[in-house]
């Protein structure tokens, strides 16, 4: 009984911190979520989205594909802007109305996966119940 | 799927918005041309005042002595030409794809209310169908066409329906929903569907012959 208790004890303790490993390891995002989305007032699903694995699979190389950086003139520039946020740039109308954000979420994704025939484009491809 | 998807959701589009359009101006036209030609009373009776008068009595539920007397079959029509036409203008996820392809937005519904707007509109065309099939007055005038216009109707509200709750068959489910949508859009100038388009004409027709003619209401 004792015995079995304790392997309990020590499962549960691995279980932990191996999850508490991966929540806190820096590379691994798993789902988008910008903090300009209030998640109480979220409509849809969060979107599944393994960072480094996906731009392993769909070979992006440069992180200034999504995470882009424009000068004064609105040219498109070669630096990259990674650590700040979309909604830095790309302001949501209001705390309520995110529509101009959610806009360049999909434009972003949406855009490369129907332009590659690779990747969800579907509402519910992206926000899976 | 990608293919397909593309598709549905970039050329057919445009196809159906353009049938759609031009298909309406295309009836409106012939409609008053034909009326030039063959019965000029029906410019001389129209009347801006009795059309009105009439259209309104039209529109509000109970407003005409024959819709009193079919109080259930008021009750159904009347949700189901609300929501019919609500949901589709002012369903989030629509509002969303307007923002994308043309940065406009609008208000939108939210999810459940628009869920249950849906089900009105799928439990109205039930209603339809059963009352074709078992009233004898109404089944004397029914032809196959009738239960296709239902089921182009119907369509796009089950398929819709199915995909936003994401069951089995999610993507063939949410393409079909697309294209279903699509040939309703197209159906409405080229067949029956077209009293929506025709309604305020046909009625203010009836408003002014019966008003400023025979001094008599058509309601
Ligand atoms: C496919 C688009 C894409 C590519 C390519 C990409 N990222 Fe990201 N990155 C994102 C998204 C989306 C987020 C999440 C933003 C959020 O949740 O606020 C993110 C988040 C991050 C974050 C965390 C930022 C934070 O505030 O938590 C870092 C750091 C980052 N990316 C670095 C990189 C680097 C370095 C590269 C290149 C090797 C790269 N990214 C390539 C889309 C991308
Ligand atoms: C440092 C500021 C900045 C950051 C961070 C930023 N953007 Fe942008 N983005 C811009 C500017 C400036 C433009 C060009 C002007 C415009 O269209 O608003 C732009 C344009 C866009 C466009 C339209 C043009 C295109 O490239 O297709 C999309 C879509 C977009 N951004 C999405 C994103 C997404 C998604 C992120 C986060 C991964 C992001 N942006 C991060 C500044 C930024
Ligand atoms: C520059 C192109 C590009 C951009 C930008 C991009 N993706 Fe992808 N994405 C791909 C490709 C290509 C695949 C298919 C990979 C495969 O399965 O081979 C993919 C696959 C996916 C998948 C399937 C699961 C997986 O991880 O393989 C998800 C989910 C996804 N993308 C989410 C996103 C999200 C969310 C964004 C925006 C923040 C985004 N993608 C931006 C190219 C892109
Ligand atoms: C390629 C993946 C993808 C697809 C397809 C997609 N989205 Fe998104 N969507 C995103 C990402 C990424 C975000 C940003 C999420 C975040 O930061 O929390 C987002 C954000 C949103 C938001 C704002 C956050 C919220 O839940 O209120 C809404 C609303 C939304 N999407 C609706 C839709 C609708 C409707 C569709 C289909 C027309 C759709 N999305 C298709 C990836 C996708």
């Amino acid at each position: 009984m004792k015995k079995n208790r304790l392997a309990l004890y020590i499962a549960i303790a691995v279980f932990v911190s191996v999850c508490g490993g991966i929540a806190f390891s820096q590379e691994d995002i798993r789902t988008v979520a910008d903090s300009a989305f209030d998640v109480r007032q979220i409509m849809r699903p969060p979107v599944r989205f393994l960072h480094d694995g996906h731009n392993e699979k769909a070979q992006i190389g440069d992180c200034n594909v999504c995470h882009h950086a424009y000068d004064e003139k609105g040219q498109k520039t070669d630096d990259s802007s990674e650590g700040t946020e979309c909604s830095e740039c790309h302001k949501p109308e209001t705390p309520e109305n995110t529509l101009a954000l959610t806009r360049a979420y999909h434009l972003q994704c949406k855009g490369c996966h129907a332009e590659r025939k690779a990747g969800p484009v579907m509402c519910g491809e992206c926000h899976v119940k | 799927m990608h293919g397909l998807y593309n598709f549905v959701s970039g050329p057919m589009v445009w196809i159906a918005f353009i049938l759609f359009i031009g298909g309406c101006l295309y009836r409106l036209v012939s409609l008053a041309s034909l009326a030039k030609e063959k019965d000029t009373a029906v410019y001389a009776y129209m009347d801006f005042y009795y059309a009105l008068r009439s259209i309104f009595h039209w529109i509000i539920p109970f407003g005409s002595e024959n819709m009193r007397r079919q109080p259930l079959m008021t009750l159904f029509t009347f949700a189901f030409h609300i929501c019919l036409i609500c949901v589709p203008l002012f369903l989030f996820a629509h509002v969303v794809l307007w923002k994308e392809s043309w940065n406009i937005s609008w208000g939108f519904l939210s999810d459940s209310t628009a869920d249950v707007m849906t089900l009105i509109v799928i439990a109205s065309c039930i209603f339809f169908l059963v009352r074709r099939l078992t009233r004898p007055e109404v089944k004397f005038l029914t032809n196959r066409s009738d239960f296709i216009i239902l089921a182009i109707v119907a369509a796009p509200f089950i398929t819709g329906f199915w995909a936003y709750h994401q069951w089995a068959g999610y993507r063939m489910m949410l393409i079909l929903h697309i294209l279903s949508g699509e040939i309703m859009l197209i159906a409405i100038p080229f067949s029956r569907l077209s009293h929506a388009i025709f309604f305020p004409l046909t009625r203010g027709y009836m408003g002014s012959e019966f008003g400023a003619v025979k001094n008599a209401k058509d309601w």
